[in-house]
């Protein structure tokens, strides 16, 4: 029962990060046609600045920080690179992130080096919390409240302000964002820097409580593929839905058959596309075509 | 003159030179590289076919490599030790596979064809790496060998020498190009390139254009099959690292490298120039990914069309893919085309 229990607890911990994770990455693709394969590499940015960062700064300046200079090298990403292969054949602009990715990763690699590193948790988070029987990382709690407040932040930016409703606008029909006279260059660039940085701050949570390597960011971007098949492309709630099902179908598996582990999700997704194939809650967009 | 038109053909041109190459490769060591540059040739070409032909970016394809290395082996391991069977059984139960894919695939274009074909190919990559009572998990499936070859019963041809092995898969790669040319520039091939360039319209004519895109994966997948079974017997053993995502931009890269966009033999320059580079930057620094990266990055920029596309070699036929626009609305050279 406690192994279950804990099990469930790590299922909708992870999802609410995938969660976080699949926002970014179904913003960039709905608004600019993109499918970001950077969107692992930037998570794992994220993870190390804070690393680096932790150290001088302390834990709560590097978690605010760290998603910041994720957006900026998101934002330069945009402006140098990712914007020329907008309105072409979408193999290129899979080509452009795909190669984008495999740079960072290795720049990664050369600046932190092959080996991993393990972040310990911020003292006031460390160590376990009894929930009735069951003791559980206080940690992970936490990365859930965190997790919870960015969902709530952005679901609140998407639906109250004008500028979400924009992106939202753009998400469905990019297009007719620039014809109703929105600067559509603006709200890529800035859509592109405020998934990155979702990225980023993903990357952050994440840290102390996977080990830091250079392949976490690659790790990492399948189940963000998943999640967005599986929710349906361009909805909010499908993304947190999504989320939920990809992280309780990764950990629940662990108690019935570990190998299945990191496949579940994917037979789930087969199941969900014969008989939703937008995906849960996706609607008909213009990426079909 | 007809026959000096015929020796200028590309085809023939690239026949000849992987037929004398081995006379120089032979002196500077690098056999093994060259099979390799012609298994990659083979299922650069057949990619392309989806890819080029019928437009549908699959950012997949290691996922029918990988499966047909592994299907070699296990042919060789438990039904019949043979090269031929090994051989095409790979390319059976890669089709198969494809054809089941398909089913998901099919109704799918652009984006959204890509995002499942990237999931679908991390699928069979984890099936790999996790059954390991089967496929050997992460020390790969081992003992692959290359039997002599059996010509109906009355000669046995050993291909287990590195040259012998060279020529046995220039062999399939001639017979390779050759079925895949004729399959172009067949009516297929012209329904293929209609959907590609206006799916909606070709559904219009009377196509039913899922049966063609499922069509045009299978022989992809067929191709990419007969490859991999070939590597595997090139390297004797099957792994799982061709299957993962992080390579699936790698069959594309040689398709666009050498402009295989706009040209049906691209993909055996970008194939050749592909290997080498990595071959030679690999010796200089272990940082080959930061360079494929950038990489990747420039040939995007500065040289979407790829090496023929921006030397203009060739194109007496089709553009394949239009730089500029989404699609192009023009319909030049179709009609000539052998169009029904």
């Amino acid at each position: 029962m406690a192994e279950f229990l804990s099990q469930l607890f790590n299922g909708l911990v992870l999802g609410l990060l995938f969660g976080v994770m699949a926002l970014g990455f179904m913003m960039i693709l709905g608004v600019m046609e993109v499918i970001n394969f950077a969107h692992g590499a930037l998570f794992a940015l994220g993870a190390y600045f804070a690393l680096t960062l932790q150290k001088v700064l302390g834990y709560w300046l590097a978690l605010l920080i760290s998603p910041l200079i994720v957006g900026v090298v998101g934002l330069v990403i945009e402006w140098t690179a990712v914007r020329r292969v907008y309105q072409k054949d979408p193999l290129f602009g899979l080509l452009m992130t795909f190669g984008l990715a495999m740079a960072l990763e290795e720049v990664i690699r050369i600046v932190w080096g092959k080996i991993g590193y393990s972040i310990a948790a911020p003292k006031f988070v460390a160590g376990p919390v009894a929930i009735g029987f069951l003791w559980y990382s206080k940690y992970r709690l936490f990365m859930a409240l965190l997790s919870l407040i960015l969902l709530t932040a952005v679901w609140l930016f998407l639906e109250k302000t004008p500028y979400g409703a924009i992106i939202k606008a753009g998400v469905s029909d990019s297009e007719m964002v620039l014809a109703l006279g929105k600067d559509l260059k603006r709200l890529r660039t800035l859509v592109f820097g405020f998934g990155a940085s979702l990225a980023g701050i993903a990357g952050v949570i994440a840290g102390p409580m996977w080990s830091l390597k250079p392949t976490m960011g690659t790790d990492v971007l399948m189940p963000s593929f998943v999640v967005v098949v599986i929710g349906g492309i361009g909805s909010f709630w499908g993304a947190v839905i999504g989320g939920l099902i990809v992280g309780l179908s990764k950990s629940m598996s662990v108690l019935v058959w570990p190998r299945l582990s990191d496949l579940m999700m994917y037979f789930i997704m087969a199941i969900v596309l014969l008989l939703r194939p937008r995906g849960i809650m996706g609607e008909k967009s213009l990426l079909e075509q | 003159m007809k026959i000096v038109r015929y020796m200028l053909h590309p085809m023939f041109i690239i026949f000849a030179v992987f037929l004398v190459a081995p006379i120089f490769i032979m002196r500077v060591g690098g056999m093994s590289l060259a099979i390799e540059v012609m298994i990659w040739a083979i299922f650069a070409v057949g990619y392309n076919i989806l890819l080029g032909y019928t437009g549908l970016p699959s950012f997949g394809h290691g996922l029918f490599f990988g499966t047909g290395a592994y299907l070699c082996g296990l042919i060789q391991h438990h039904l019949i030790p043979g090269t031929w069977i090994s051989i095409l059984g790979s390319m059976l139960g890669c089709s198969i596979i494809a054809g089941i894919l398909g089913f998901f695939l099919a109704r799918k274009r652009g984006i959204y064809f890509a995002l499942l074909t990237i999931a679908f190919t991390q699928l069979f990559f984890f099936i790999a790496f996790q059954w390991d009572s089967v496929t050997g998990g992460e020390n790969g499936l081992m003992g692959i060998e290359r039997y002599p070859l059996s010509i109906f019963g009355l000669f046995r041809i050993p291909i287990d020498g590195v040259l012998s092995y060279y020529y046995f898969v220039y062999a399939i790669l001639v017979a390779s190009i050759v079925v895949l040319w004729k399959i172009v520039h067949s009516p297929l091939g012209s329904v293929l390139y209609a959907i590609k360039q206006n799916e909606v319209r070709a559904k219009y004519l009377g196509y039913n254009t899922w049966m063609y895109k499922w069509v045009s994966l299978i022989i992809s997948g067929l191709f990419a099959g007969l490859a991999g079974a070939l590597y595997a017997m090139l390297q004797h053993g099957a792994f799982a690292n061709p299957i993962h995502w992080t390579r699936s931009g790698d069959v594309v890269m040689m398709v666009l490298v050498g402009g295989g966009l706009t040209n049906f033999f691209g993909p055996v320059l970008g194939a050749a120039i592909f290997i080498a580079l990595r071959d030679i930057v690999s010796t200089l620094t272990e940082h080959w990914y930061l360079f494929y990266g950038l990489l990747i990055v420039f040939i995007i920029l500065f040289l979407p069309e790829g090496i023929l596309g921006y030397l203009k070699v060739g194109q007496t036929s089709r553009k394949m893919i239009s730089v500029e626009e989404k699609w192009s609305p023009s319909l030049s050279g179709g009609a000539s085309d052998g169009h029904p």
